[in-house]
C-alpha cells in the first residue's frame, strides 16, 4: 500500500498537450477517479502512472519511490484494462499465476494463493476454463485475481465496466467498492461515467482538455461544482442567465428575470457582469413545497412528464426555462400545464459561475 | 425432412471442378513416376517402381533433393526470424514509413521471378561482392521470396492482436522479451508456422530465379528436373516428382499437427 503523487505530470504530442502539469497527491488506501469524457488525458495519466507512456516532464512517486524512469515491471503495480486481457492461451489459474510464476515463488505456494485468489473473487472452481469460457463479469474477476495475487501497492482501472451491460455494471461498482475497502489498496479509476465515480470514489478529480480543473469528494463535486463544465458533465443542470449585482464573500446577489437572488459564488463570479446561475432540477420546489428563506419566482407550467418514481415539469420564468423533478410520494401536489405556480429554491443549492 | 444446404449446386460443382484441376496434373506426375517404360508417356505403359529406384540410385537427384531441402530449411528459418520481426514491426509502428515498407516488402512476390533472379545475378557480378553463383547469393535470393510469405501470415494473425495483453504481461512483472515470449509469441505462433510451410514450399519449387542463381553443377531439385527432362525425358524426373510431392505433404502436415493451422484461419 503506497500513496502516489504526481509532481506537474505533462505529456505533449506533437503541438498539442494530452496531459497539462497535473499535480496530485492520492492517500494510502485511497479510492480516487479521474473522471472527463473521452480525450481528456485520463486514460493516457493513467497510462503514465503504470508506465506505458513515458511523461514529457514531470515526476511520478508511489511511496517515496520516484519511478518515472522505471518501466511497468518494475512499479510494483496492478491494472485491469477495459477489456481485460486474459491471455487467451491460458487458462484461469495460470493467467492468476503469470505473476506469481515471475516472481519465482515455489509451485506448492502458486498453487495455494490461486486457489485463494480465486476464492477471493468469487471464482472457486474456475481455474480449468479459458477466456472463451467466461462471461465479461468473470473476466473482470479473474483480471482482478491476477492482479491482486501479486500484492501490487497500487491498482489501476481503466473504464472496467464500461464492457458490460447496464445490470451487471451495477453490481460491479459495489463488488469492487468493497473488495478496494476491503483490501485498503490505495487505486486510481479512470471513468467517463459520472454515476460510476459518485458510487465508488473517496475523491474525484474531474478532468477537461489534459488539465484536472476540480478535485473534490463526490459530494463537493455534485454539490459545488467550480465549473459551467462540471456541472454540465455531472448530473443535469438548469444553467440561467443572469446579471451579477454584488458580491459579499462567498455570496452574490443576482438578477434573474427582474428578480433579486441570492446565491453561493463560485471564484472569477464580480458584480456587473453576466453570469450563469446553477440549480439542480431535484433543488427547485415547487408550490407549497417552497420555504420561508427560500428564493421566490412565479413561473408558468409550461409540461408535467410522469416518469414513475420521478415527475418532470418544465417551467418558464421570464424567457428562460427551468426543469424541476420531484420525487412522486404519496400526496404529492401536481401542477397542470399553463398554470402560473410559486417556485423556489434554498441560495445554499444555487451557484453563480463565470458564464 | 432434410435441411436446405446453404451452398448453392452451382458452387459445388465450380469448386468440384477446381479441385479436379488442381488435382489431376499431380496424380499424372505421381503415374508417371509409376510408369514402367523407357520414356515419360501418359498413360504409363504399366506400373513398376523402376524409375523411382533409378532416382534413389540417382546421385545428380538425390543430391539434388538434398541440396535444395537444406535451402530450403536455411532460407524457411532465416525468413521466419526476419518476416516475423518486420511483421510486428508493420503492425504496431503507426509511421509513414511503416506504409511504405509494407509495399516494398512485397516486391519480391510481385515482380516476376525471372526479372528478379536476373537483376539479383547482374547486382551480384557487377558489384562483384563474391555473391555470383555461390549458396550464399542463392539463399539471400531465396529468402527475399519466402519472407514475403511469412510477413504476410503473421501480420494476419497480428490483426486483433490486443496490445494491452502484453501490456498486462509487463504489468505483472514480465519484462519486454519475457511478455513477447510468454503472450505475443504464443499467440501468433499459428501465424508463424503457417508462413514456415509456405516458406518452405516456396523456396523448394524455386525454379526462375534460381535459374539465375544456382551454383554451378550443384543444382536444387527444380533445375536437376528441368535439365533432366531437357536432354532426357527419362520418368526418373517425375519420380523425383513425387518425392518432392511427398516432402512438401510431410512438411505440411508435421508443422500443422505442432500448432493447429485451423487457428491461423480462424482468427
Amino acid at each position: 500500500m503506497s500513496d502516489i503523487r504526481l509532481v506537474n505530470l505533462t505529456k505533449t504530442y506533437g503541438e498539442g498537450n494530452a496531459v497539462s502539469e497535473i499535480n496530485l497527491n492520492i492517500g494510502e488506501g485511497e479510492f480516487f477517479s479521474l473522471l472527463g469524457p473521452s480525450g481528456c488525458g485520463k486514460s493516457t495519466t493513467l497510462r503514465m502512472v503504470a508506465g506505458f507512456i513515458k511523461p514529457s516532464s514531470g515526476r511520478i512517486l508511489i511511496g517515496s519511490d520516484d519511478v518515472t524512469g522505471l518501466p511497468p515491471e518494475k512499479r510494483d503495480i496492478g491494472i485491469v484494462f477495459q477489456n481485460y486481457a486474459i491471455f487467451p492461451h491460458m487458462n484461469v489459474a495460470e493467467n492468476i499465476a503469470f505473476g506469481l510464476k515471475l516472481r519465482k515463488r515455489g509451485r506448492e505456494e502458486i498453487a495455494r494463493r490461486v486457489t485463494e485468489a480465486l476464492k477471493q473473487v468469487g471464482l472457486a472452481g474456475y481455474g480449468e476454463r479459458y477466456q472463451r469460457q467466461l462471461s465479461g463479469g468473470e473476466q473482470q474477476r479473474v483480471a482482478l485475481a491476477r492482479v491482486l495475487v501479486t500484492e501490487p501497492r497500487i491498482l489501476l482501472l481503466d473504464e472496467p465496466l464500461s464492457a458490460l451491460d447496464k445490470g451487471l455494471r451495477e453490481e460491479m461498482k459495489f463488488w469492487i467498492k468493497d473488495l478496494q475497502k476491503k483490501l485498503g489498496i490505495t487505486t486510481v479509476y479512470v471513468t467517463h461515467d459520472q454515476d460510476e465515480a459518485l458510487t465508488m470514489s473517496d475523491r474525484i478529480g474531474v478532468m477537461q482538455k489534459s488539465r484536472i480543473i476540480q478535485i473534490g469528494t463526490p459530494q463537493e463535486i455534485y454539490e459545488r461544482p467550480k465549473t459551467l463544465f462540471v456541472t454540465s458533465f455531472i448530473g443535469h443542470s438548469n444553467i440561467l442567465d443572469v446579471t451579477v449585482r454584488g458580491r459579499h464573500g462567498d455570496d452574490v446577489t443576482v438578477d434573474l428575470a427582474g428578480r433579486e437572488l441570492r446565491a453561493r459564488a463560485a471564484d472569477g463570479v464580480a458584480p456587473g457582469g453576466a453570469a450563469k446561475l446553477v440549480v439542480r432540477p431535484e433543488n427547485v420546489l415547487l408550490g407549497g413545497a417552497v420555504g420561508e428563506r427560500d428564493m421566490r419566482l412565479d413561473a408558468t407550467v409550461l409540461s408535467e412528464t410522469y416518469q414513475g418514481a420521478i415527475v418532470r415539469y418544465r417551467l418558464q420564468v421570464g424567457a428562460q426555462e427551468i426543469v424541476a423533478e420531484r420525487q412522486n410520494q404519496a400526496h404529492v401536489e401536481r401542477f397542470a400545464p399553463g398554470t402560473v405556480v410559486t417556485i423556489g429554491w434554498d441560495p445554499e443549492w444555487s451557484e453563480a459561475l463565470v458564464a | 425432412m432434410r435441411d436446405e444446404s446453404p451452398i448453392p449446386l452451382v458452387f459445388k460443382v465450380v469448386a468440384g471442378l477446381a479441385l479436379l484441376v488442381l488435382l489431376l496434373p499431380l496424380a499424372i506426375v505421381v503415374l508417371a513416376g509409376l510408369n514402367a517404360g523407357d520414356y515419360l508417356t501418359f498413360p504409363p505403359q504399366g506400373l513398376s517402381l523402376r524409375w523411382v529406384k533409378a532416382f534413389l540410385s540417382s546421385p545428380v537427384f538425390l543430391s539434388a533433393y538434398f541440396y535444395s531441402f537444406l535451402l530450403a530449411l536455411a532460407a524457411t528459418a532465416i525468413s521466419t526470424v526476419i518476416g516475423t520481426l518486420a511483421a510486428l514491426y508493420l503492425a504496431r509502428s503507426g509511421s509513414r514509413a511503416a506504409a511504405f515498407l509494407r509495399g516494398y516488402f512485397m516486391l519480391p512476390i510481385v515482380l516476376p521471378g525471372v526479372v528478379l533472379g536476373l537483376s539479383l545475378y547482374v547486382f551480384f557480378t557487377t558489384t562483384d561482392i563474391g555473391l555470383a553463383r555461390t549458396f550464399t547469393g542463392l539463399l539471400i535470393c531465396h529468402v527475399l521470396v519466402t519472407s514475403p510469405f511469412v510477413i504476410a501470415t503473421v501480420t494476419a494473425s497480428l490483426v486483433g492482436f490486443d496490445v494491452s495483453l502484453e501490456e498486462a504481461a509487463r504489468s505483472l512483472g514480465a519484462s519486454p522479451w519475457t511478455a513477447f515470449r510468454k503472450v505475443t509469441l504464443r499467440i501468433i505462433a499459428p501465424g508463424i508456422s503457417a508462413g514456415c510451410i509456405f516458406a518452405f514450399i516456396v523456396s523448394f519449387g524455386q525454379f526462375e530465379t534460381t535459374l539465375f542463381l544456382s551454383v554451378p553443377n550443384r543444382e536444387p531439385l527444380p533445375m536437376a528436373m528441368y535439365i533432366s527432362l531437357r536432354y532426357k525425358f527419362e520418368p526418373t524426373a517425375a519420380a523425383a516428382g513425387i518425392f518432392a510431392i511427398a516432402l512438401v505433404v510431410i512438411s505440411t502436415i508435421i508443422t500443422s499437427r505442432l500448432v493447429s493451422l485451423r487457428r491461423v484461419f480462424r482468427a
